[in-house]
């Protein structure tokens, strides 16, 4: 349950590429977070629309964005508390960074649906629309059931729970020590404690270096081309870049290393990966590329999946489509400048000439929106949210550490661990205080 | 004997004795019904009071006024602060008690309460008038009409008791069980479940060679502290240790008797129902559940100075007598020891504390009250704070007070209600510092500060305590003060307050006095508390600190009022699976609909959406 006395943070605007999106903040602080992002001491005037830059986070290449802050104060505003509005361009990861700064300078990422509550308990909207809050709320159980469709997401909730749940049999372990101090046994010393920790921490890092939604965000997507041989992959990779990278070579085969260049392509930033073709083949050199390409497949962000459609579609055009149904992919039917005899769907383009690159780009950035984003008034939740949460507990479980190496008593270094463990719950689940004793009572024979 | 009565409290166990002790002190006039005046505040179990968690909640009962604190100080036989390696907020008092002492102190304590008038007779019947208490009425038909009803009969309602396949209906070893009050319970429409305790075999004394046990080294002699600890805030001088207990260890023979005669344990043959609890397990449970676990503990505890049964703490099980005997002497040390009486469980009903307001007063029944063991819990402590709290609310209920309520980063006190009222009970209930989410700031040198002015406020707290607690807490806060203002000279030279000093773990205040760096404000009686609290406030600052913000946070939930009428089955967008959590639990504020099992956040918000159009 969220306290509905301090000033939350979201991308207000529906997911998708282009046009302007919104970040809207409410409570308290509304319009001192939002001077903090345009780096403005002096009060918005009301209700009137302030120009500012407003630089985005390193790793979107140093780059400002102009923004317009709009300041509504209490009651008339969305909410009925003190709202800012800023539109910028509506990129998602222009967004996510601009919402990344607000939550740095002490905005909380809303909850699904907390605006509307907020509009509703302050009377802003009507009693009827009690059905539509609660709608909006249970969103939150869809948008968790696509976590199974979306592998990478769902390995990473699995990655928490695993870690969660080591912290948790630390945490009890130390509470056991406290609630039975006479039981003849040592639940668990203090370097033991640390040595477990380490590796929690280590985890969480892990994850925080490797998690798609953190890297999304802060270094952009990873776009990965794929396709059979030929079919113009290197073109393709070449035409997004504007540049020569790749050798554009028309024998079978001769593209084995994975090409990585980064771009800005319509507001979003990318890496783009060419890969070798996706073949079974017996060459030793190109069976490695292949292997890489799939391990590719499996962390990328977005594929492209390059088709030829100036030739009847193959058996590894067919493997390729069914391997990658299941992930964000567009289908990139290449050669359009040639008479076509595919009738799969996709977007045609021509590296060669160019055409239909606009159509591709806008349905990359569209695809990628629906990554970065949720629904209604809750995009980039799940990204931002984790990886906020997840800094959030390293953090905790660095104090920990810190207080058992300095021996003081578990009770204190708890307090860390708890709120360590509170945060990684509200990714995988809440635990409680009962959960935590049938945990000690499973593991240990306690009692006289 | 008058028949007209402000409250009548059921039972004299611990938690009776409070509720009749505290509705008197606040002016009532109070019916106290029990079977006998010989089993007033008896301890059926082990011979003890406090321990982790449990000696805040007896510091709790004595700052609010109660009588436990005071109780064991004047009858405990060994005293001992637990947890004292660790830090301030987990230091907990224990004592040994001298069983029939404790007995005698809180029956002439009650004795002496000119409101207190005794009911001596078996309660039968809730009498109700219009929905409401209106009076009880005994097995023999006699009726005492009244306006507040508490009722504390611990483990009676259908008590059945259980020595191997051995079976007796019985509320504890020989007292027969109350059925005609437990039908009439039941007939409120209440939700109830059955639940299981045991106790251990006592042995005779005079049969155990202490000495030799000592000598060939299995026995290990358990002293108190050296300066023992009291538990009330009004002790005027440090309790004495006058017993030892002595320690030793279960041995692969006792485990090998365990399994072969577990056939015969009602535990283990489906004889009993009742669920018991997992941190008090069974000796068939260390044995069967545990089986890697090479020994277990065992002390020997007196029961008291002059008593000649000896409590065998550890060893508590149903297996027949003839098998307990065997049991006993396989202990290294017992060879020859005898065995006064057989260990037993017992199986009871319990009414779902679900069904109960934060004041234990039950949602359906307006007046009636209930504490103690009935309500799920298991131990004194447990069953005496809750029994303080239903005596002072049946009063506060019959003078139309408001209820006193303690919050979760109040006390303990208020934790344990909170949690019975919310969760009920799975399994039989104790108190763990890990269910306190506010644990730094719930201690036991503080209880005072927290509990003492509240106590003071209902009429609880008379002057001479008064007067000794306002003096203290002067004396805190004006020490706090002066130490965030007074400079001394650290290591390494540099200057800085008393406060920040503090701080450093190798200082302690006591040292600097001892050193003559700072000095600080302390009265004779209460040196020892007054320099621990200022000590812990200043050196936990930043920690206390983290915590009070999370209080603040969780106000806001906390301090939304539920109506007790509030129709969640109209709240649109809550599954039927909700309404009905909600609907049973009955939370009276937002922050209790959080806690609620099963209940989810979306669920909370959307309540707590409609609650502000309701
Ligand atoms: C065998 C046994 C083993 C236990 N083991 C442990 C343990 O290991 N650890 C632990 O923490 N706790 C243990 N307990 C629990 C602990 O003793 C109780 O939780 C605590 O004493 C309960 O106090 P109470 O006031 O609620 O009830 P009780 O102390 O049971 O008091 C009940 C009172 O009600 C009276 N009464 C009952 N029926 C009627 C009636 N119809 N009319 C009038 N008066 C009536 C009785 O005379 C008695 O005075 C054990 C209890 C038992 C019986
Ligand atoms: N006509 C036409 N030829 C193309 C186009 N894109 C690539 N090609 C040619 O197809 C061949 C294979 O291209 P390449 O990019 O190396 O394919 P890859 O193996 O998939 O990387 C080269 O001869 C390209 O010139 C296109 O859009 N139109």
């Amino acid at each position: 349950m969220f306290s509905t006395s301090d000033t939350i943070v979201a991308i207000a605007t529906p997911a998708g590429r282009g046009g302007l999106g919104v970040i809207r903040i409410s409570g308290p602080d509304a319009a001192r977070v939002a001077g903090a992002l345009v780096g403005r001491a002096t009060p918005f005037k009301a209700r009137h629309a302030t120009f500012a830059r407003i630089e985005v986070a390193s790793g979107v290449s140093g780059t400002g964005d102009h923004v317009v802050v709009t300041f509504f104060p209490s009651p008339s505003s969305y909410t009925g508390e003190d709202v800012t509005e800023i539109s910028a361009h509506g990129s998602p990861v222009v967004l996510s960074s601009i919402l990344r700064r607000a939550i740095d300078a002490g905005a909380r990422l809303a909850e699904p649906g907390e605006f509307t509550l907020r509009a509703f308990l302050n009377g802003k909207i009507d009693l009827i629309q009690a059905e539509a809050v609660a709608d909006l709320i249970d969103a939150v159980t869809p948008r968790q059931a696509r976590v199974a469709f979306d592998q990478l997401e769902g390995t990473l909730t699995a990655a928490i729970g695993r870690i969660e749940s080591d912290l948790f049999d630390v945490i009890a372990k130390l509470e056991a020590s406290l609630d039975f101090p006479d039981e003849g046994y040592h639940f668990v010393g203090a370097a033991e404690a640390r040595v477990a920790l380490a590796s929690v921490i280590d985890r969480i890092e892990a994850l925080l270096a490797h998690s798609a939604r953190g890297r999304l965000v802060r270094e952009g997507a990873q776009v990965a081309i794929v396709g059979a041989p030929n079919v113009g992959k290197s073109s393709l990779f070449n035409a997004l870049l504007n540049a020569n990278r790749a050798i554009v070579t028309a024998l079978a085969g001769t593209t084995r290393d994975l090409l990585t260049e980064r771009a800005e392509i319509g507001g979003l930033s990318l890496a783009l990966i060419d890969t070798a073709g996706v073949r079974e083949t017996a060459d030793v050199i190109e069976q490695e590329g292949v292997s890489r390409t799939r391990a590719t497949l499996r962390v990328a962000d977005l594929v492209l999946v390059v088709l030829d459609r100036s030739r009847a579609i193959t058996a590894e055009d067919r493997d390729l489509l069914a391997e990658t149904a299941l992930q964000p992919r567009v289908v990139v039917l290449n050669k359009s400048d040639l008479p076509g005899v595919i009738t799969e769907a996709g977007v045609a383009i021509s590296a060669r000439t160019g055409a239909g690159l606009d159509d591709l780009i806008a349905a990359i950035a569209n695809e990628l929106a629906a990554e970065v984003s949720g629904p209604r008034d809750q995009p980039a939740v799940s990204n931002v949210r984790h990886t906020v949460l997840l800094e959030r507990a390293r953090a905790a479980l660095l104090c920990a550490t810190e207080a058992l190496a300095a021996e003081v008593s578990e009770e204190f270094p708890l307090l860390d661990l708890q709120d360590a463990g509170q945060a990684l719950q509200e990714i995988t689940g809440r635990r409680t205080s009962d959960d935590l004793l049938h945990h000690i009572f499973a593991k240990f024979c306690i009692g006289k | 004997m008058i028949s007209e009565l402000d409250v009548i409290v059921i039972g004299s166990g611990h938690a009776g004795v409070e509720a009749a002790w505290a509705a008197a002190r606040l002016g009532r006039s109070v019916g106290l019904c029990t079977l006998s005046r010989e089993t007033v505040a008896h301890m059926p179990c082990n011979p003890a009071v406090g321990g982790t968690a449990k000696g805040h909640l007896v510091r709790e009962i004595d700052a609010l006024g109660g009588l436990m604190g005071r109780a064991i100080d004047a009858t405990g036989i060994q005293f001992k602060l637990l947890n004292r390696s660790r830090g301030p907020a987990v230091w907990s008092p224990r004592a040994q008690a001298d069983k029939p002492r404790y007995a005698a102190w809180v029956r002439a304590e009650l004795e002496s309460e000119p409101n207190i008038h005794w009911i001596i007779g078996r309660a039968g019947r809730i009498v109700l008038d219009a929905g409401r208490v209106a009076g009880l009425a005994l097995e023999d038909g006699t009726v005492y009409r009244c306006r507040a009803l508490v009722i504390t009969t611990g483990t009676f309602l259908n008590g059945l008791v259980h020595v191997g396949r051995e079976q007796r209906p019985a509320g504890r070893a020989d007292e027969p069980p109350s059925r005609d009050l437990a039908q009439s319970i039941k007939s409120l429409g209440v939700r109830w479940g059955r639940l299981k305790t045991g106790t251990p075999p006592r042995l005779a004394r005079k049969s155990i060679d202490f000495a030799g046990g000592v000598k060939s080294g299995v026995f290990h002699v358990e002293h108190g502290d050296l300066k023992p600890v009291s538990f009330s805030f009004t002790s005027t001088m440090s309790p004495e240790n006058t017993a030892v207990c002595h320690l030793l260890h279960t041995t692969d023979r006792v485990h090998q008797l365990v399994r072969a005669n577990i056939s015969a344990s009602p535990l283990y043959n489906g004889q009993i129902a009742g669920i018991g609890p997992r941190y008090c397990p069974s000796l068939e449970d260390k044995v069967m559940r545990f089986p890697d676990r090479e020994r277990h503990q065992i002390y020997l505890e007196p029961e008291g100075l002059d008593v000649e049964e000896i409590y065998v703490n550890g060893f508590s099980m149903s297996l027949p007598a003839e098998t307990q005997r065997e049991l006993v002497r396989a202990l290294p040390g017992l060879e020859s020891a005898e065995m006064l009486r057989p260990g037993y469980a017992v199986e009871y009903d319990f009414v779902q504390p679900t069904e109960l307001r934060s004041s234990l007063e039950m949602h359906r029944v307006p007046g009636l009250f209930f504490a103690g063991q009935i309500n799920g819990t298991s131990g004194y402590e447990e069953a005496a704070g809750q029994g303080l709290l239903a005596g002072i609310n049946a009063s506060q209920s019959v003078s139309g007070r408001p209820a006193l309520v303690l919050g979760r980063n109040e006390a303990y006190l208020g934790i344990m209600v909170d949690d019975l009222v919310t969760k009920g009970c799975l399994e039989p209930y104790r108190m763990f510092t890990s269910r306190a989410e506010y644990r730094l700031l719930l201690r036991t040198d503080n209880a005072d500060l927290r509990l003492t002015p509240k106590g003071r406020d209902l009429g609880l707290v008379g002057h001479e305590r008064w007067e000794r607690f306002a003096g203290r807490q002067a004396r805190y806060e004006l020490n706090v003060e002066r130490l965030r203002r007074s400079w001394v000279r650290v290591e390494g030279g540099a200057r800085v307050t008393a406060a920040q000093a503090l701080r450093r773990p190798e200082l302690t205040l006591a040292g600097m006095m001892a050193d003559g760096d700072v000095a600080i404000d302390t009265s004779e009686q209460d040196h020892l508390l007054d320099v621990s609290s200022v000590e812990t406030t200043l050196k936990y600052e930043g920690y206390l600190l983290r915590q009070q913000q999370a209080v603040t946070r969780a106000q806001h939930a906390e301090r939304r009022k539920i109506p007790e009428t509030f129709p969640f089955e109209r709240v649109p967008g809550l599954s039927r699976e909700m309404v009905q959590r909600f609907a049973e639990a009955r939370p009276e504020t937002l922050g209790q609909a959080q806690r609620i099992p099963g209940v989810t956040p979306a669920a909370v918000a959307v309540v707590g959406a409609y609650l502000n159009r309701f």
